[in-house]
């Protein structure tokens, strides 16, 4: 077997094995079959051992041969030629998203054997595991996508397996609360994503990377697009990564992430899917380099998140609405430096962060400990104060932007009354419209469902 | 839904005059703190009984109040007792047992036909009684075959009866259409007949008469479930303007006001986790939320620009918190005569939060940040400003108006559900299964009257799914109970097994986790002695180690410790402490700004690029915890306190303080304490060795570590009360004027104090340097006997562990505790009390040699050397009785409710403010026991075995109120074995009756682990022949 062929086998293993793993724990779930604990676990272990080892193994022969960039294309999912509509599966191997899937495969695993041990018992033990299946298939297939809609498919496999995991204990109305309010704010993102991706089919012909960025190697590639055309495929590209990252205004939803059991559902949103728009910006970083504009755009907005995000950090009161917060303020750096071009300070810094952020998370529950182990050390109480900033500030004016990070930047509150409150209203109207509409049709009243009172008593008897 | 009491006739509350209003809201308020959770600061766990409130009344009807004021369950679902009973775990000669001794004289009243109440209730216990939502009712009626075909329980012999009883009542009196006129049975009968084809019925199958039978009962049920007129509602629940708009399905103001509540509620709070703490808190919970939230803001919007005008407002009246209430309570339309029910509700309306508020108010005056007196009301006056903006924005949603609020919520209380009077099939259905069970035919049934069926039902009713619960209970803790009275007499008809000249003795707490240590002890040295007493033996102080940074107590949180007693290293290794305790300082501020930087802006850059650095112990800790926590301890010991330390236990001035002068106790002091702990013990005869051994446990990843800790000492770890009560009673000194009072101990005799770590089983020993060489060689003697019992213990422990393979050894089983203690990851780091049900006080040598399996809590104590007045025994129970039954009753109710009394599942929880749990990002805060921790306990009330003669019992109960009012009330189960022979007593209804056992055989195994070996679940009592 000659090189090629091997890191072709090996790429077709890296991508594959979440999906085989997602297919052999789903599927019996479908048909009811109930899986073991400890099949669950071994599935989980063989594959995701078998990603991460030919993932390490494909580092190593591009290391040892020098190649940059290896392509796997797995076929056209569809393609209307005159049209020239196409959806493009191809994976590409490069410096940017071998070590983002070696990190998905490292924290993913690690939160598997994490996880096998924490939810032993649990209910929805099986449950967790399918949607961690598909949370690590979308990171793979987004770290990896050699074309904009194959990044999209990942993007939104890891959408959607994150709010179901927000809202893993759905017996409990809060998480369920929280969990549609993610998913709310990644179909905005989505939404900016899908429009850009068609517009750069429209503008280029295609959503290849590769072609897209010219010949050159990534992080070194150049866009054939003007700077107007980059400007605004770039602008909703950011949107989408903001709502994704959770960067301001849609900061609000990270905390609200906090409801899936602690702490490895934290480590998903703490430490990878958040990442996942910067990742997205690192993509597409030389069409940010089309455009100042745009560059000025991204440094600005993560320039803001971290301030804000910082802050709001100090005044949490619970380790994982601080840790969220903590973690918002390095993916605004990490933006920020996408904006100024240092894209290897940005991966390092993703894949650095990502690992000590998880750290710090799995043994969130450990804080009372921690808190008394530092304080005999150090041998008194641990000082408080507000953050240097507003030191020197009238207590006036610390009292306001006390308050001001106490309401998170009143971020959700916004969002409601710009977004949530027209949308629904407008919707609302259509449809006051339309029951005018169909009850004059029927010459009575048209919808019978609503009158009918949803029930309340309880399945069993307890008084 | 009921109306709210004085819904029209009630004055507006601001009417009357001021100060007579804002008394009843103090009282109010005083009274709904009684319900609030008891629970204070998550570090220190202390377990107590969750209806601690309501222990005046009896353990039934409290648990049936429960159910009304907290809305959570007492006892298990039917279900879960039902499985009991087929596992065996209950019998059905258990449940006969007790429904006969619940009923009384009034077992044998008549309901119906031949059938007494007794049949009735015991028909009802036995056979699953279907209920459910009316709509499923009614579909089970009309798509299976529940009026085809007779409920299993029923006989065929019954049901043919049934079948021809009707068939001859059908063709005899009802052919002619006069007597189908009859308005009560003629009608529901020619319907009937009608719908079966009355032409054919000579022609009808056996299986047709069946079900026409049955539709005919059915009907029948159906038309007296009607005529006996609506039932009482058990629960009349006062409703708050909220609950009102939520049943209206108008949105849920709560959601607004908790969210915001909750987050300002922890920033009070808060212990120092923040690192910017909340501006002007000296200012009190109500004056510093009015500065805050009445800066007018920019940026708010919708309804916190609606909180920011009513707070503004508040503000500038300049109102007390009290007047603000009384406010809010004519805004909202509350009348004077509601205010009671209006606060209570509110206040539990978050009970977490205010709970720990009414903590940190009353009762934690030791912690940094206690919360100021009135923080309650005043947490009460905040919530309310809240309120009204939030229900204004919910309102406004539908009418479209802001400021017309309180006239909205006038028209919802007018509001009623439209599913109110779904009662009808329900009952129906419930009577017509007990129709069948009880073998009440349709004739007989068609000729009661309106009244005959007012009667039925109500006896029906009267066995409502509550009380069916509540006997079931009963029976659960009667067999518990009977096979734990039996074992003990046939255990004491053999005689006791005092040890002879024993070579060692071992002190343990009285925890039921070292019941198993002490069994193997003692299976492998019969030899060895043991002894259990309260963890803290006797030494209530305030203790510092050497590397910590405060005092904490040690001692039951009953008793405020007045002494401090501080670890110091011994001055040969001064030095070398000194420079550890630099490193140790330099460390720990370096770890602190990488803590804090690492959330920061510019510091978390830094950590975050070398962050990949971290993967490494997270992954090694994640997949080996075993090994990465060897290798921690190992380089961890460069910077620990060298081994060799002092207590500072002997003060030089007459006060104690903390001044380092003040440390410790005087002689006379040091005197009383040990004697106590000799005499509560029966400890007066030694050995050349006594182990003293605290205990503690130690787990990673777990907010409620100290729940796990010795109950005795507060919720800390016991080693330092082992090791000053061992070099106590080392002292010379002491032994001297201990000898002056006629207690001897022998000069060859040495103390030694250990700590158990009950988590991973590791015993370290306490100042070993001070021993002897010979006493050196008693001492590793003895060390061999307990490490092999520390690996039998841990073997036993970890059958009850699912992810243990029963098949390990009990080395295996040792390291598999030891990585379980260390696992990031482990949600089950040990089981605790979880399996406990029983506590004895009395001589070890009455129950040794029998396999208790961890379910006993045991106290020593001689009845032999106590005086007339049982003086001895009257302060051991003081302390075991109350601390043993909070645990007990924490457990019981934190199993049958995990979620209503208890934290729920472990998974969720976010640790808030260093105070408690919350579920989430945002939510109440959650006491109690999780999921994990009581997922495998039986839910007992528990059984006390003391020995003693039943009037000493009598008299304690007379001495100590809360003693008596916890046995009266029967929140515990009290049993006397007599000193010198194996008689019982059991105290039942108010008094001690001779107790007969059921039956005198009892297994024989030759060691424990042949009778635990392979099982997981709860094991019978068995007698260890070793």
């Amino acid at each position: 077997m000659d090189t090629a062929s091997l890191q072709n086998f090996l790429g077709l293993v890296v991508i594959f094995a979440p999906l085989l793993l997602l297919l052999l724990l789903g599927l019996p779930a479908l048909f009811a079959v109930k899986l073991n604990e400890q099949s669950v676990a071994h599935l989980t272990k063989l594959l995701v051992s078998l990603g991460l080892i030919a993932n390490l193994g494909i580092l190593g022969t591009m290391l040892a041969t020098g190649t940059r960039d290896i392509e796997i294309e797995a076929g056209q999912l569809a393609s209307i030629t005159p049209e020239h509509f196409h959806f493009h599966l191809k994976f590409e191997f490069d410096r940017l998203s071998v070590p983002m899937s070696l990190l998905s495969y490292v924290l993913c695993g690690t939160i598997g054997a994490f996880a096998n041990v924490y939810l032993h018992r649990d209910q929805g033990y099986r449950r967790f595991f399918i949607l961690f299946a598909m949370f690590l298939l979308g990171m793979v297939f987004a770290s990896l996508a050699g074309t904009i809609e194959t990044l999209f498919v990942g993007w939104e496999l890891v959408g959607l397996s994150s709010a179901l995991l927000v809202a893993y204990f759905h017996d409990r109305p809060a998480p369920v609360r929280n969990g549609l309010r993610i998913w709310a704010v990644y179909r905005i993102a989505d939404a900016a994503f899908l429009v850009a991706a068609v517009a750069l089919h429209h503008l280029t012909g295609e959503g290849d990377f590769a072609k897209l960025m010219g010949q050159d190697h990534w992080p070194t590639g150049h866009v054939e697009l003007t700077s107007n055309e980059a400007l605004f495929v770039g602008s909703l590209l950011l949107l989408a990564a903001a709502g994704k990252s959770a960067l301001v205004p849609f900061s609000g939803w990270l905390p609200r992430a906090m409801e899936g059991p602690t702490p490895s559902s934290a480590v998903f949103y703490g430490a990878l899917s958040v990442h996942l728009g910067a990742f997205l910006l690192l993509r597409v970083s030389p069409l940010l380099e089309a455009s100042f504009i745009l560059s000025a755009m991204v440094v600005a907005l993560g320039l803001t998140t971290a301030l804000y995000a910082s802050w709001t950090s100090s005044v949490q009161t619970d380790v994982k609405s601080a840790l969220a917060m903590a973690s918002l303020t390095q993916v605004g750096i990490i933006v920020a430096e996408i904006g100024l071009g240092f894209h290897y300070l940005a991966l390092i810094h993703i894949v650095g962060h990502a690992c000590m952020r998880s750290l710090q998370l799995l043994r969130a529950p450990t804080l009372l400990r921690d808190y008394r182990a530092l304080e005999n050390a150090i041998g008194s109480r641990l000082d408080l104060a507000p953050p240097r900033v507003f030191q020197g500030w009238s207590s006036a004016g610390q009292l306001k932007a006390y308050r001001f990070f106490m309401e998170r930047g009143y971020l959700d509150a916004l969002l409601d009354s710009m977004i949530v409150h027209p949308f629904r209203r407008c919707f609302g109207q259509f449809d006051r419209w339309e029951r005018a509409w169909t009850d004059w049709l029927s010459g009575k009243q048209s919808r019978e469902s609503e009158t009918i009172v949803p029930h309340v008593e309880p399945a069993e008897d307890l008084v | 839904m009921v109306d709210a009491p004085g819904m029209s006739a009630g004055r507006p509350a601001g009417h009357s005059s001021g100060s007579t209003v804002e008394a009843a809201i103090g009282q109010a308020i005083e009274h709904a703190s009684h319900w609030l959770p008891a629970q204070g600061p998550i570090a220190v766990f202390v377990h107590h009984n969750t209806l601690h409130a309501l222990e005046e009344h009896t353990f039934s009807e409290a648990a049936r109040l429960g159910l009304g004021i907290f809305g959570a369950q007492p006892y298990f679902t039917e279900g879960r007792y039902r499985q009991e009973l087929k596992n065996g775990r209950i019998r059905a000669s258990d449940l006969e047992f007790v429904l006969k001794d619940d009923l009384g004289q009034q077992a044998t009243v008549n309901v119906l036909g031949t059938k007494s109440r007794y049949d009735l209730r015991l028909a009802m216990l036995l056979s699953p009684m279907r209920s459910g939502p009316s709509a499923e009712l009614s579909w089970l009626v009309a798509e299976t075959d529940a009026l085809r075909t007779f409920r299993s329980e029923v006989s065929p012999a019954n049901a043919a009866g049934m079948v021809e009883a009707t068939q001859r009542m059908v063709m005899r009196d009802y052919r002619n259409p006069t007597a189908l006129e009859d308005e009560r049975t003629g009608q529901v009968l020619s319907s009937l007949l009608k719908d079966f084809g009355v032409a054919r019925i000579e022609s009808w199958s056996q299986q047709d008469w069946q079900s026409f039978t049955l539709h005919f009962m059915w009907r029948l049920c159906q038309r007296g479930a009607r005529v006996a007129g609506k039932p009482k509602p058990q629960f009349v629940q006062y409703q708050r303007p909220r609950d009102i708009a939520v049943q209206a399905g108008i949105g849920d103001p709560d959601l607004l006001t908790h969210d915001l509540l909750v987050r300002y509620a922890s920033a009070f709070l808060d212990q120092g986790f923040a690192s910017w703490p909340l501006p002007d808190r000296d200012a009190g919970f109500y004056c510093s939320f009015l500065k805050l939230f009445s800066v007018p803001s920019t940026l708010a919007t919708g309804w916190l620009q609606r909180l920011e005008s009513i707070v503004a407002q508040e503000a500038s009246l300049g109102l007390s918190p009290r007047a603000s209430i009384q406010r809010s309570l004519e805004d909202a339309g509350i009348s004077a005569n509601e205010v009671d029910a209006f606060i209570e509700r509110t206040l539990l309306a978050l009970p977490g939060w205010g709970g720990m508020m009414w903590q940190m108010e009353t009762n934690a005056a030791w912690s940094i940040r206690p919360a100021p007196p009135g923080s309650l009301e005043q947490f009460l006056a905040v919530r309310l400003l809240i309120d009204r903006a939030a229900l204004a924005e919910v309102a406004h949603a539908v009418t479209g108006n802001r400021d017309s609020v309180f006239e909205y919520v006038k028209q919802l209380r007018r509001w009623q559900p439209s599913t109110a009077g779904d009662w009808g099939v329900q009952r129906a259905f419930t009577l017509f299964q007990v129709a069948q069970l009880m073998n009440w035919e349709p004739a007989m049934l068609a000729e009661l009257e309106n009244q005959q069926w007012q009667h039925l039902t109500a006896e029906v009713e009267a066995f409502s799914a509550l009380e069916r619960r509540r006997v079931f209970q009963l029976a659960f803790e009667h067999r518990y109970a009977t096979s734990a009275l039996d074992a003990l007499i046939a255990r004491a008809t053999e005689g006791t097994s005092a040890v002879v000249e024993p070579k060692y003795q071992v002190m343990c707490c009285l925890d039921d986790r070292e019941e198993s240590f002490r069994r193997h002890l003692e299976e492998i040295e019969p030899k060895i002695e043991t002894f259990g007493a309260a963890g803290f033996y006797s030494v209530a102080m305030y203790f510092r180690g050497v590397a910590d940074a405060h005092y904490i107590p040690l001692c039951p949180v009953v008793i405020k410790p007045k002494h401090y007693v501080a670890e110091t290293t011994s001055l040969t290794f001064l030095d070398a402490e000194r420079r550890r305790a630099g490193t140790r300082r330099v460390i720990g501020r370096a770890s602190h700004s990488v803590h804090v930087g690492s959330r920061g802006l510019v510091g978390g850059v830094v950590t975050a690029v070398l962050g990949s650095i971290a993967s490494i112990p997270m992954v090694a800790r994640v997949l080996f915890p075993w090994l990465t926590a060897r290798i921690r301890t190992h380089f961890g010991r460069f910077v620990q306190p060298p081994a060799v330390t002092q207590l500072h236990l002997e003060r030089q001035t007459p006060e104690p303080g903390q001044e380092f002068e003040q440390l410790g106790f005087s002689l006379d002091e040091m005197v009383a304490i040990v004697e106590r702990l000799l005499t509560d013990t029966g400890l007066l005869k030694f050995s050349p060795l006594v182990l003293v051994i605290g205990h503690g446990s130690s787990s990673l990843n777990n907010p409620h570590e100290s729940a796990y800790n010795c109950g005795a000492c507060g919720g800390g770890r016991g080693g330092p009360n082992a090791r000053a009560l061992a070099q106590m009673a080392n002292d010379p000194r002491v032994r001297s004027r201990l000898k002056e009072r006629g207690l001897t101990i022998p000069d060859a005799t040495v103390f030694l104090g250990a700590y158990h770590n009950t988590c991973d089983d590791n015993i370290t020993y306490l100042d070993l340097d001070r021993l002897t060489p010979a006493q050196a060689i008693t001492f590793s003697a003895l060390r061999e006997l307990i490490d092999e019992a520390r690996q039998r213990n841990a073997h036993e422990r970890v059958r009850r562990f699912e992810s243990a393979p029963l098949s390990l050894t009990p080395r295996e089983a040792l390291k598999h505790v030891e990585a379980r203690a260390e696992d990031l990851a482990q949600a089950r780091p040990e089981y605790n009390h979880a399996t406990n049900a029983m506590c004895m006080v009395g001589r070890r040598s009455r129950p040794r040699g029998l396999y208790l399996d961890r379910r006993c809590f045991l106290t020593s104590y001689d009845p032999t050397i106590d005086d007339a007045n049982w003086t001895i025994l009257n302060r051991i129970l003081q302390a075991v009785i109350p601390v043993c039954a909070g645990i007990s009753l924490e457990y019981y109710f934190s199993c049958v409710d995990p979620v209503g009394y208890g934290c729920g599942s472990k998974l969720p929880h976010n640790i808030t403010s260093l105070l408690g749990v919350m579920e989430g990002a945002a939510s109440d805060l959650r006491p109690g026991l999780s999921a994990q921790m009581t997922e495998i306990h039986e839910p007992l009330r528990l059984l006390f075995v003391i020995e003693t003669q039943p009037e000493a019992i009598l008299s304690i109960m007379q001495r100590n109120p809360n003693i008596g009012t916890l046995i009266r009330n029967e929140w515990v189960q009290v049993a006397t074995l007599d000193p010198h022979s194996q008689e019982m007593h059991i105290y039942r209804h108010g008094q001690f009756e001779a107790y007969r056992p059921q039956s005198t055989q009892l297994p024989q195994v030759a060691s424990s682990i042949d009778w635990y070996r392979g099982w997981r679940d709860h094991l019978g009592f068995a007698r260890i022949t070793g």
